[in-house]
């Protein structure tokens, strides 16, 4: 069993704030959902986690059970079982995908598979997602459609078999069919050692895989937590009763600052 | 297997073969050869050597040539490729901790005759190439790719040039390079179509990646074109390592000294594809890897 902790976490890019105190704490076992309106700051807060160096901590702490994740490098946060299923993942030409899922692969292996150890292991995979076989020897992502690099993603998930996954809107650009796929893919990691944070805009793959915890991000905020009931209201009414929520929050927080941290979340019943 | 072996006391070929004739500082391939030849050319200190090839008409070829040159020593060499010959080359450059080494190649290449070329030079060394190419027959064709890698302090100057002698002529030049811990590398790429030679094309690209601060990398394409039915393209680039790139890499576990080799590979990777050789191919992931690129 294992805790990953973010504890009032300020995020900038440059001089800009974007996230201002989050807490969240992920239990092996648990789904968490995170939703919120465009530019809140979802996906920093993953990459925060992951490390992605344009971001700076300026204040809070993450831990992964008792060791500091801030202070560790974005590979050594990777081989510590964290991994995060990109939003925009990248096109590196040159490198082609089967060599570098066998780099990554090894580079958690005390001992590094066989060629024909690694080549079974992907062919397994990608047959289970079914993708088309010809993305394993062309260059990583490289021209790959939207939907492609998705699945890419999550193969690249399958074969790591990481303890924290951050999946940042992993459903968005995937056909009815490959949506399904990926979303029995991620159910059947589910065990007691694994725990996963989602983000999506949308109902669909959040019925596919049910959370257990829902989160709603608004202003670089966590303003509310809840269930699927949550998920359900925000895909009928939007975020707009929220924004408003948002909003009162930081009106009392500007009269009584003392009480700014217990007011920041709400829990909706 | 076919091995030559060159040094300043002369051409020794490891057993006499009829399709091969050895006069002088020449080797001449008279039939086409299916194996792979490979030529082994070591240079002493301060010594200079004249080599040619010669490929006769209608021929196929083959060849790895590996070259070993110390301090202070030049290296000319002739090749002339005749009609309807169809050459693949490989010329990997194994000079290391050397000096003001220069190798200086002029190829000829006649109608309707080819030749495929790529070029390794990773090892650490001072070093001055000019690799010169003409194309004197129509139909002739030259493709020709490098992979440079300039490490630790080296200073490495590459001129590649194809000029067009002829009609009907296409030249192909893609030079590749990796700079790291204060080397230093320069590559002129030269693409010259001369009055007259309508039916032409010339088209380079030359790439240069930075990985620290430092460095210096110069990619200067040039085209001389005198004549307007040709087609003629060139491009130039020298960036940093992408930081998204590594940050990607890095997120999957991979260090940031992986994720490097894993990028510089997969760029000087291509040259190998210029010969269609299984040995080869797994020869230049090992020199890579060492030359911890
Ligand atoms: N380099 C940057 N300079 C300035 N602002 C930036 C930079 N990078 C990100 N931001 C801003 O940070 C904010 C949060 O972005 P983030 O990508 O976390 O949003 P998100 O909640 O994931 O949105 P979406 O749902 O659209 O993916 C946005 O307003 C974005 O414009
Ligand atoms: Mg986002």
């Amino acid at each position: 069993m294992s805790k990953l902790k973010i504890k009032n976490l300020h995020v900038n890019v440059g001089d800009k704030e974007i996230l201002k105190g989050i807490d969240l704490e992920i239990h092996s076992g648990e789904i968490h959902a995170i939703m919120g309106p465009n530019g809140n700051g979802k996906s920093t807060l993953l990459s925060a986690i992951m490390g992605h160096p344009k971001y700076s901590i300026t204040e809070g702490s993450i831990t992964l059970d008792d060791q500091d994740v801030l202070s560790m490098s974005v590979d050594e946060r990777s081989r510590a079982g964290i991994f995060l299923g990109m939003q925009y993942p990248q096109e590196i030409p040159g490198v082609t995908n089967s060599d570098f899922l066998k780099s990554a692969l090894n580079a958690r292996l005390e001992k590094p598979l066989s060629v024909f150890q690694f080549i079974k292991k992907l062919d397994k995979n990608i047959e289970e997602l079914q993708m088309n076989e010809n993305l394993a020897h062309r260059y990583l992502n490289e021209g790959f459609s939207g939907g492609e690099k998705k699945r890419n993603e999550i193969l690249q998930m399958k074969l790591l078999q990481p303890q924290f996954a951050l999946l940042d809107e992993i459903d968005s650009g995937l056909d009815v069919d490959a949506l399904r796929i990926v979303a029995e893919a991620i159910n059947s990691m589910r065990s007691d050692d694994f725990s996963c944070v989602m983000v999506s805009h949308y109902e669909r793959l959040f019925e596919l895989v049910q959370p257990t915890h829902v989160h709603v991000l608004i202003q670089g905020k966590i303003v509310t937590t809840g269930g699927y009931d949550l998920i359900e209201k925000i895909d009928q009414e939007g975020y707009d009763w929220l924004k408003e929520l948002g909003v009162v929050l930081e009106e009392e927080q500007d009269q009584q600052p003392i009480i700014l941290g217990s007011c920041a979340r709400k829990v909706v019943e | 297997m076919i091995k030559i072996t060159v040094d300043s006391s002369g051409i020794v070929l490891s057993q006499s073969d009829e399709r091969i004739n050895i006069l002088d500082q020449t080797i001449q391939f008279v039939q086409s050869i299916e194996e792979t030849v490979y030529v082994d050319v070591q240079l002493k200190e301060h010594e200079s050597l004249k080599l040619s090839y010669v490929f006769e008409s209608n021929t196929t070829c083959r060849l790895v040539e590996r070259k070993t040159l110390n301090t202070q020593s030049v290296f000319h060499k002739d090749i002339t490729v005749l009609d309807g010959a169809h050459i693949k080359m490989f010329l990997e450059n194994l000079t290391k901790q050397s000096e003001n080494v220069e190798c200086i190649e002029n190829v000829s290449i006649k109608k309707d005759a080819s030749m495929s070329v790529g070029y390794a030079e990773l090892e650490e060394a001072n070093y001055k190439g000019e690799y010169l190419y003409t194309l004197d027959g129509e139909g002739a064709s030259a493709k020709v790719r490098m992979a440079a890698l300039s490490n630790n302090d080296m200073r490495k100057n590459y001129k590649v040039s194809i000029e067009h002698c002829a009609k009907y002529t296409s030249g192909q030049m893609d030079n590749y390079g990796v700079v790291k811990n204060n080397g230093k590398l320069y590559i002129d790429g030269i693409g010259t179509i001369q009055r007259g030679y309508s039916g032409s094309s010339s088209h380079q690209t030359n790439k240069i990646i930075v990985f620290d601060e430092g460095c210096i990398a110069q990619a200067n394409p040039y085209l001389f074109i005198d004549e307007y039915d040709v087609k003629a393209s060139h491009a130039a680039a020298v960036g940093r390592m992408d930081d998204e790139h590594l940050y990607y890499l890095q997120s999957r576990g991979l260090t940031k000294h992986q994720s490097m080799q894993l990028i510089t590979y997969g760029y000087l990777m291509p040259v190998v594809e210029v010969v269609e050789d299984e040995d080869l191919k797994q020869h230049f992931e090992d020199v890579l890897l060492k030359a911890g690129a």
